[in-house]
């Protein structure tokens, strides 16, 4: 579809994915062994025949603008293709840094008029899912909408974490409240919205606020045409670590309607640095491995439960890895054990060492209401040294080396040596 | 290095690996998990910082044209690099396929002086090892000479297969001049068997073929070039002593394969970095290998975007494999995108691409004990094999094959369908 131009909001800082997130945006965040969270939305966008997108980056988009490169991964060469990283800029009229989603679009307002789309298709990278965007510009169009925002029924007790609608029969929003404490409705915002272009810019010049779901959706609804489109498939929102681990488990599932093959999910295999291709795993003679996910060019000679494993992992002889996520090029040294686990990239475990390991006594206790249900967080380029145990809860920033005592107690962070 | 011009010969076929180079020239058969064999003189070619290459097709090219595409793989995309195809062509008086392997770079001549290199370094797209070009290189030029050939010591037993060479010992280990030169003698003079790897000075090259191009017999670099050169020329022989796949035959080609498993494995893929073309068959698209609970696999290579709910022993198996509940695969290689039914069993199978084996069947099954244990069935590419059949040792079945075409439920050893 020529007529539709595709905003991907991709500047999320992503706290809640605690260390996953502090030397990367979350997009860029790995995820399901080989892709990255905004593999998906970017696959979804292709995959609805569209062809042409600006990525808004913000906050550490180093690893987002060398995952996206050129483009080519995911079909946008071509005459009548582009894909474009948008990075802030000062300008005469902003020098600042982004307000809100409508204050990015703003800021980015004359990438979409060289485009000159007829309808504006405004996403965010931070979302697991499969979507047909095109049956819900057909609705917008259908319902004569100015606004069309993507809306799916979530558990009440999670509805407080949303953008929450009310819709009439037709479907059009007549009340909105953002991240209410008492929601009044399951209906929730999944952060995608279509605009006509013209009432976009419209909109974005009077003042109406500097956020879609904070000022925009609500400042606008009683005046225009507000639609909700009634989203019924598979969507999770990855932006803590449980649900990002959760979501990860979804893919072992055979019941799971989180399908990678069918989705048609692609990524950027191509990694910096490296001048070889990944080649295929090698599993040893003493390996077992059991309902788990394996990338390329691991090496496993050790066992593997319920995990997921990014390409280069080297899992050596009698290491136990159950219940847990191990990013690119990690490396679990012999004998030693990770249960319930996620590892970053570039970790080296040494030997004997018990990773997740005793009873569950606490909540991490620097951040109690994001991390309490055991899993621990070990962050990029860690040298976890021979014999360590590292109870549950815990965190370890990325590359802290020297650790002064082997034992961290559940719940406990790691900043840098102590 | 801009003065060097790398020529590879892709086009043979091989008679010997059967079905496997029926639609395709040997130096595209998959390899290792992921490759094709041509994958490793391009990747040698690229560590050598050699970034121009020619590569001759003649047997059914379709499949290695996908494969080189424009180079990129092996990053000769560049002002001044680049990997061309060069199609056999209909000239305006004589057209005629190669009539061996000299002729066919002196029929690609002109494809050369366009870049007037000051040497001309030839390979075989057949063969798996893993060469720096560069001591070759220098130790040529260091010489003065015109020819320098590679030798590796083999078996003096296996000696008669090859091109032997009897080599001076001018520089000891390195390499010396070569006092003679056979082509697959009955009785060979020693044991320095020939890679088909010759570097030439441009401007002799040039001569050699002109002179010889006359003749208008056979032309191929061992029994017409070589051999005539030694005493007027300065020929040299370099010697390697790495890893050499020569694998011209199933049982070489398996066995090859083979080097890739174990704890030190002689070819160590990894270590050796070959790159291959990811969009060839989209290995890039492809999602990771999904292992079940009730797998079980060990010494094996698995490439992504497998699915493994059966046993996996000693085998390879290339992307896009499934294998499902309770069937078992030992000593065998998958190619490609096959499906292996429930409860089917294989022993020292190679299995091309795009194979459809149904439920309990059993292939490669030892029904001749007189067989020696590593006699390999092959079936051929897009072949479905039906439910409850027995396929013994030493079986061909042809591309193409569906279950109407087999008549009975057994299959005997040495048969071929």
């Amino acid at each position: 579809m020529d007529q539709i131009l595709a905003m991907l909001l991709a500047g999320g800082v992503g706290s809640r994915l605690n260390v996953l997130a502090r030397l990367r945006a979350k997009p860029a965040v790995p995820f399901g062994g080989i892709y990255r969270i905004i593999d998906f939305t970017l696959s979804n966008i292709v995959n609805s025949g569209i062809f042409k997108a600006g990525i808004l980056t913000q906050y550490k988009p180093y690893s987002l603008m060398k995952h996206i490169g050129t483009g080519v991964p995911w079909d946008f060469i071509g005459r009548k293709r582009t894909v474009k990283i948008l990075p802030p800029a000062t300008g005469e009229k902003y020098s600042d840094w982004y307000k809100g989603t409508a204050d990015a679009i703003t800021q980015n307002i004359s990438f979409i008029r060289s485009h000159h789309p007829k309808y504006t298709l405004i996403l965010s990278g931070d979302h697991i899912y499969y979507m047909n965007y095109i049956s819900m510009v057909n609705f917008h169009i259908l319902k004569n909408a100015d606004i069309t925002v993507g809306m799916m029924k979530v558990p009440m007790e999670n509805a407080n974490q949303f953008g929450i609608g009310v819709a009439d029969s037709e479907h059009r929003i007549i009340g909105w409240e953002e991240k209410p404490p008492q929601p009044k409705s399951d209906l929730a915002s999944m952060g995608i919205y279509v605009f006509n272009t013209d009432f976009l810019f419209h909109i974005l010049n009077e003042n109406y606020g500097t956020d879609f779901g904070q000022h925009i959706i609500p400042n606008t609804l009683k005046t225009y045409r507000v639609f909700a489109f009634p989203f019924t498939g598979y969507w999770q929102d990855v932006g803590t670590i449980q649900a990002y681990w959760e979501t990860n488990m979804d893919i072992l599932k055979s019941t799971t309607k989180l399908n990678l093959q069918n989705w048609k999910i692609r990524t950027n295999v191509e990694e910096e640095d490296m001048e070889t291709d990944r080649s295929p795993s090698y599993i040893g003679r003493n390996a077992r491995i059991k309902n788990s996910l394996i990338s390329s060019n691991c090496i496993i000679e050790g066992h593997v439960v319920n995990s997921i494993l990014s390409p280069g992992v080297r899992v050596k002889q009698n290491a136990t890895i159950k219940d847990s996520i191990i990013m690119h090029d990690t490396i679990i040294n012999e004998n030693s054990e990770v249960d319930y686990v996620i590892l970053d990239k570039n970790i080296k475990i040494g030997v004997n060492c018990m990773i997740g390991t005793g009873e569950l006594t606490t909540s991490n206790i620097k951040n109690p209401d994001h991390l309490r249900s055991g899993i621990s967080i070990i962050g990029k380029g860690c040298t976890i040294p021979d014999n360590m145990r590292i109870g549950r809860n815990c965190v370890i920033y990325p590359n802290v080396i020297h650790f002064n005592s082997d034992y961290i107690t559940c719940g406990a962070t790691i900043e840098s040596a102590i | 290095m801009n003065k060097i011009l790398a020529m590879i010969l892709a086009g043979g076929r091989v008679n010997e690996l059967n079905v496997l180079t029926l639609f395709r020239p040997k130096s595209a058969v998959p390899f290792g998990g992921m490759f094709r064999i041509i994958d490793f003189p391009l990747s040698n070619l690229m560590y050598s910082r050699i970034e121009r290459v020619g590569i001759l097709l003649q047997y059914r090219s379709s499949s290695l044209i996908t494969h080189i595409s424009n180079g990129a793989s092996w990053d000769m995309v560049g002002r001044n690099r680049g990997a061309f195809i060069l199609p056999p062509y209909k000239a305006a008086s004589s057209s005629t396929w190669y009539k061996g392997t000299a002729d066919a770079i002196y029929q690609n001549f002109d494809f050369i002086d366009e870049f007037d290199p000051e040497l001309v370094l030839i390979l075989s797209g057949d063969h798996i090892y893993r060469m720096d070009y560069t001591p070759l290189i220098e130790y040529h030029q260091s010489k003065n000479a015109d020819l320098t050939a590679v030798f590796t010591p083999v078996d003096i037993s296996s000696a008669h297969r090859f091109g032997i060479a009897q080599i001076d010992n001018e520089d000891n280990e390195t390499g010396g001049r070569l006092i003679d030169y056979q082509e697959k003698p009955a009785n060979p003079i020693s044991s320095w068997a020939s890679l088909t790897i010759y570097l030439f000075k441009t401007s002799v090259l040039k001569k050699r073929l002109n002179e010889i191009g006359q003749e208008n017999s056979s032309f191929e670099f061992g029994r017409d070039i070589i051999p005539r050169m030694i005493n007027n020329y300065r020929v040299y022989g370099y010697k390697f002593y790495g890893y050499w796949g020569y694998t011209r035959t199933i049982n070489e080609f398996w066995r090859a394969n083979m080097d890739t498993l174990g704890d030190s494995p002689k070819i160590d893929i990894e270590n050796w970095g070959i790159r291959t073309n990811l969009d060839h068959r989209s290995i890039r698209d492809r999602i990771p290998t999904v292992i079940t609970s009730s797998a079980s696999i060990n010494n094996s290579l698995v490439a992504h975007g497998c699915h493994i709910e059966g046993d996996v022993n000693n085998s390879i198996l290339f992307p896009g494999i499934t294998v499902e509940k309770g069937a078992v695969i030992n000593n065998s290689i998958l190619m490609f995108d096959s499906i292996v039914g429930e409860g089917s069993i294989l022993d020292n199978v190679i299995s091309d691409t795009d194979v459809k084996i149904g439920q309990y069947s059993n292939i490669g099954y030892a029904d001749d004990k007189d067989l020696d244990d590593h006699a390999l069935t092959v079936l051929g590419r897009n072949c479905e094999i039906p439910s409850d059949v027995r396929i013994g040792r030493n079986c061909t079945i042809s591309p193409n094959i569906k279950p109407q075409n087999f008549k009975t439920k057994s299959i005997l050893s040495g048969e071929t369908i």
